[in-house]
């Protein structure tokens, strides 16, 4: 019986140590709502870090581009790029929403990847990218279906609902269902990619602790990339769509 | 869940009748005790009996606040998140729109326009350029016109001298030759005069000579 003790504890130590927690979280209690602190918490810093690194850049603009203000500077033509693409010559507007759904997401993932949040202690759950949250993910999601349905109806009015009987009212339904599985499919895509990337990770640190986890790692960098960009891309496409004359 | 990985392999594990009751786990929740895999290796059958009793144990003695959280656990745990979450991507949204999409949007646009000004600035200067190809035309004529003089002059200047020289060479190679041809003219007249007396002795001695008797 002493020795069955003993290895309950052995057991217990490893428990503690091997622990991977999914779907565990850290609340906060605010006005009676509960949030989730640590998504909260990585938010936060991502946030800070982008209007840090953003103040830096382009505190003063050089017409000859110094180091930062040159990356800036490609970062903004390449989200003018994608925004111009998906969304046509009246892009202009759109570029802060895209702009900023990307830098987001993409910080967002990256700093999961990157940072050694998992040092940081907290009493229950752990810190990770924000993205790995269903919460972020699906508000970044309707934020979209709210910026389409906006550009729809700012630019043609009433007459945007329209498009529900084109090209034919056989398709209502159809057309309709598109407005739940836009924000379904993006919310889901950037929830699962980057928890399943967070979580092979961990498998693997947990099995071999040296050199194998590496490739999988930088793979998880590139797959956080993709995400960031799809997302943005996808937006900016639905908006452009919900902008396009039918004619 | 490298726990549950090694949680699916328990089955294979002999489990004798101890009837231990395991906490009701939700689905989603992942986390289970750990065993490392050389530990099991390391164990004789005999005690895989023992060990699974223990795993089966361990659950059972795990903390009852521990159990609480796993109740708990949720991966699509909606709450007030999302809404923050929201709220947090549109300051950001702004602040970003305010601290670097626009300033240095508009920084590039009038680069782009000050550049594109100055190439169409750089085109236009045609006739500016024409002017400045006449003028140096104006200049090599000049300098030509200059150089072509300086070596007329250069070159009446020498023949001058040349002629000068030549006259003087002339001059001096005529005095020479009246003053050679004087002393000739002279030598012949003394040589005349000398042959002149010669010629009367000479002649007296020839009639001497023919005529010895007379």
């Amino acid at each position: 019986m002493n020795v069955l003790l003993c290895s309950i504890n052995t057991l217990k130590r490893l428990y503690d140590i091997s622990a991977v927690e999914v779907g565990q979280h850290f609340y906060w209690q605010i006005g009676g709502f509960q949030v989730h602190a640590q998504v909260l918490i990585t938010s936060w810093v991502v946030i800070a870090i982008l209007l840090v690194s953003a103040i830096l850049a382009v505190r003063n603009p050089q017409t000859i581009p110094t180091d930062s203000q040159n990356f800036f500077e490609y970062v903004l033509e390449f989200i003018r790029d994608v925004s111009k693409t998906q969304i046509g010559e009246e892009y202009g507007p759109w570029v802060p929403f895209i702009g900023t759904m990307f830098l987001f997401i993409f910080v967002s993932n990256w700093s999961g990847a990157l940072l050694p949040w998992k040092i940081i202690q907290l009493p229950h759950g752990e810190l990770a990218a924000p993205t790995n949250d269903i919460n972020t993910t699906v508000a970044l999601a309707l934020l979209t279906s709210i910026a389409y349905f906006y550009a729809g109806l700012s630019k043609k009015g009433l007459g945007y609902f329209g498009k529900y009987i084109q090209p034919t009212p056989i398709l209502l339904p159809i057309n309709i269902l598109e407005d739940f599985t836009k924000p379904l499919s993006l919310s889901f895509r950037l929830f699962g990619n980057i928890l399943a990337d967070e979580l092979v990770v961990v498998v693997l640190v947990s099995l071999v602790p040296l050199v194998v986890p590496i490739p999988v790692m930088f793979l998880g960098l590139f797959t956080s990339g993709i995400q960031a960009l799809i997302f943005a891309t996808l937006a900016a496409a639905y908006i452009g769509e919900s902008m396009e004359g039918h004619h | 869940m490298a726990n549950m990985i090694m949680a699916s392999s328990k089955p294979l594990i002999p489990v004798c009748s101890i009837h231990s009751p395991s906490p009701k786990l939700p689905v989603l929740q992942i986390s289970l005790p750990k065993i490392s895999k050389p530990q099991i290796l390391s164990l004789a059958p005999s005690t895989l009996k023992s060990l699974s009793l223990l795993a089966a144990s361990s659950l059972a003695f795990a903390p009852p606040s521990l159990a609480v959280e796993i109740e708990k656990a949720a991966l699509f745990d909606f709450n007030l998140t999302l809404p923050i979450i929201m709220a947090e991507f549109l300051l950001l949204m702004v602040a970003l729109d305010k601290l670097y999409f626009t300033p240095l949007g508009s920084f590039m646009d009038q680069r782009d326009a000050a550049i594109r000004e100055k190439l169409s600035s750089v085109k236009d200067t045609s006739s500016e350029v024409k002017q400045l190809e006449e003028q140096a035309a104006a200049v090599m004529k000049a300098a030509r016109a200059e150089i072509s003089a300086a070596l007329n002059k250069m070159k009446k200047e020498t023949q001058a001298e040349v002629e000068q020289k030549l006259a003087e060479g002339r001059k001096k190679v005529e005095a020479e030759l009246q003053e050679a041809l004087a002393n000739l003219e002279r030598q012949k007249e003394e040589t005349i005069k000398s042959l002149d007396s010669q010629i009367a002795n000479l002649s007296q001695e020839i009639v001497k000579k023919v005529l010895p008797t007379v």
